[in-house]
């Protein structure tokens, strides 16, 4: 409980983050907040559940690996079975820097928003910006975005994000599974949510830069079109 | 032998082959369905082989093989997309059902751990 009386989760999914999650959960419990870390380990077949377990959060073990979208909602589902207010999605990796935890919670708490997107590129900043042929993609999904919904999130593959009661009961029924950070904006605009972006600082995960990656951004980019084209002509839209 | 004899027989066997799957329980009849349908059309068309021409030169085919091969495709391409459905499905129920199968764990090892401090 905090200042606001509110119950915060933070959701960490993790597959085989043994060596980063431990480090992780503590720097969150190390915050100034108090919160509560669950760690959704996605069927790791490395120490990534001892790990959280000994760093002090919360371990949900799927059986086997079903990727970051089906993790991170049953983050969600955990949030609404034991009633938290808001849940934040971090990376287990260490990406996000959570000294922004309370930045990022801040619009939730002030009923400001629904939905908050943690942003590297809201103002220009000193931290990790990611790679060229990256930011060429998702400088395209931030205007593939804005044309089909008419929300501009400038950081729409950002895993950092806080979501309200609404948000965490509408996602533990739904969530989408392929490529869930841009087309969870897209089902979270259908389903009428505010939405806003915080600047946050990212660190580096991976450095250099191949052409095979450059490949797979290309593919990325594609295949993340057509979910959320294919998003746009779904029925059942659930409303907030 | 003749060539309608050897069309008669492959489709009927078809028919048996699929009967027989489902008599051993290998098939349910709700995908059994699909097949037993196509294999009775084929040993209808086998027996009336007149028909199938017709209907070939009705819709344009030159050649009734054509025909035949043109409708097998269909076939084959609904049934494909027919079992992707049935694919998808399944993948969704197992993943509803791992995600409650680890919230359950977790709440199992919560409750034992109350009770150890509770004895």
């Amino acid at each position: 409980m905090n200042n606001f009386n509110q119950k915060i989760l933070i959701i960490v999914p993790a597959f085989n983050e043994c060596g980063n999650i431990g480090r992780t959960v503590q720097e969150i419990r190390g915050s100034a907040l108090s919160v509560d870390v669950l760690v959704i380990d996605d069927g790791s077949i490395d120490n990534t559940a001892k790990e959280a377990l000994q760093a002090g959060g919360q371990v949900v073990s799927l059986p086997f690996n079903l990727g970051i979208g089906a993790a991170v909602q049953t983050g969600f589902q955990y949030a609404q079975i034991y009633q938290y207010d808001i849940a934040v999605q971090i990376d287990g990796d260490g990406q996000h820097d959570v000294s922004f935890l309370g930045k990022i919670i801040e619009p939730i708490l002030q009923d400001e928003a629904d939905m908050v997107v943690g942003s590297r590129f809201l103002e220009k900043t000193e931290g990790f910006q990611s790679s060229f042929s990256r930011r060429v993609g998702i400088n395209f999904f931030v205007h593939l975005i804005n044309v089909l919904t008419g929300v501009k999130i400038n950081d729409p593959t950002s895993g950092f994000r806080a979501y309200n009661k609404k948000m965490i009961t509408l996602f533990s029924a739904y969530y989408p599974q392929d490529f869930p950070e841009p087309e969870a904006i897209v089902v979270s605009q259908q389903a009428g949510a505010r939405i806003i972006e915080v600047s946050v600082l990212m660190r580096a995960r991976e450095a250099g830069e191949s052409s095979i990656r450059y490949f797979k951004t290309m593919y990325y980019m594609v295949k993340v079109t057509l979910a959320i084209l294919l998003h746009m002509i779904r029925q059942k839209r659930t409303k907030i | 032998m003749n060539i309608h004899v050897v069309a008669i027989l492959v489709s009927i066997s078809i028919f048996l082959l699929v009967v027989d799957l489902v008599r051993r329980r290998r098939l349910t009849f709700k995908y059994a369905m699909g097949w037993l349908i196509v294999s009775a059309g084929a040993i209808f068309f086998a027996v009336f082989y007149r028909l199938l021409f017709a209907c070939a030169a009705l819709l344009g085919f030159e050649l009734p093989s054509n025909f035949i091969f043109f409708a097998l495709f269909c076939v084959f391409v609904f049934l494909s997309l027919l079992l992707t459905v049935f694919l998808c499905q399944q993948n969704s129920r197992n993943d509803v059902m791992a995600q409650k199968i680890a919230l359950l764990e977790f709440e199992i090892k919560e409750l034992k751990k109350k009770f150890n401090g509770l004895r």
